[in-house]
């Protein structure tokens, strides 16, 4: 086989390496937007009767992600579902503030999971990004209102954080656990 | 996969409730029984109502994108119908306490709750 007909066959594998990445983050936010549908489903304001408030299942995908793909692929598919979910169902205004959310809840995931496993377990990097997530949107609203005062509704959404970030990471953790048993995913 | 709490998780969790504990000391001010709400559209005030002792219940209409109206009654207020995708200001219901806000995001519309300042209420008993 001549050098040129290898270099031509690595490079077909780059570009699927590259195609993979793309039809597989593809997938990835055809989930994440299927679990912000699924989430309104259930009747959480039933349970906690908090305006607003809401399970973060989507959240999940990003988390996935982080530990099993790249920082960029997380950031790609959470940005995106931001904009395809309020294309479909918000509209301007809810485009920015998920973007909020998502702008600070990425970084406060990625920080703590640097930690992992010695400082944060999942349940950690869970609880940062909501908490992340909800300051942004707050920040967001704080911006939109011309106001500080909507930042007295900061306890009860870190409340929530608290919550519903631990309930998200106690469906997640056992998920990846058994993606790992698959063999289909390794971790980064 | 790791779901057993870590040290971190634990300082996270205490910062949270740690928090949750402070900002009310700054915004809840001390009731002194006079409550004033103060509706603003995109940060500027549309209206400003003493709460206590409304006879007739009071409507707040706003315009925008996303129309809606605002009822006050005595001691209290809520948001009564807007025309926004999420209807959370709706289900927000009655505020009444001083420091408490509604709002309603799509529209920029802000109900804040204040108490007066001891400084200007209306009768001092000795």
């Amino acid at each position: 086989m001549s050098d040129c007909d290898k270099a031509n066959r690595d490079a077909a594998a780059q570009s699927h390496g590259w195609l993979r990445r793309l039809a597989l983050n593809g997938l990835f936010i055809a989930m994440a937007i299927v679990l912000s549908v699924v989430e309104r489903w259930i009747p959480i304001t039933a349970l906690v009767p908090i305006p607003g408030v809401k399970l973060g299942l989507a959240n999940i995908v990003t988390l996935f992600l982080l530990f099993y793909a790249f920082w960029t692929d997380a950031a790609a598919v959470s940005l995106l579902r931001c904009l395809l979910t309020a294309l479909m169902f918000g509209g301007m205004a809810s485009l920015l503030f998920s973007l909020g959310g998502a702008m600070l809840a990425l970084p406060a995931m990625m920080l703590t999971k640097a930690g992992y496993p010695r400082w944060f377990s999942v349940i950690g990097i869970s609880v940062a990004g909501a908490v992340g997530h909800n300051l942004g949107q707050l920040g967001m609203a704080a911006l939109t209102m011309k106001s500080l005062a909507v930042f007295s509704y900061l306890p009860v959404l870190l409340g929530a954080a608290l919550v519903m970030g631990t309930l998200t990471a106690l469906v997640a953790g056992p998920f990846f656990s058994a993606m790992e048993r698959t063999g289909l995913v390794r971790r980064n | 996969m790791r779901l057993r709490p870590k040290s971190g998780d634990w300082v996270l969790a205490g910062l949270i409730l740690l928090v949750i504990f402070l900002v009310p000391l700054v915004f809840v001010r001390q009731n002194t029984g006079i409550v004033t709400a103060i509706v603003a559209q995109d940060g500027a005030e549309i209206a400003r109502i003493r709460l206590n002792g409304l006879a007739d219940a009071i409507h707040v209409t706003y315009a925008g994108q996303y129309p809606g109206t605002i009822l006050a009654e005595n001691g209290r207020i809520r948001f009564q119908q807007a025309k926004c995708p999420d209807q959370i200001c709706v289900h927000t219901g009655w505020i009444s306490n001083p420091g408490q806000t509604a709002a309603c995001l799509p529209a920029r519309v802000l109900i804040r709750l204040e108490g007066t300042a001891t400084g200007d209420v209306d009768v001092r008993l000795r």
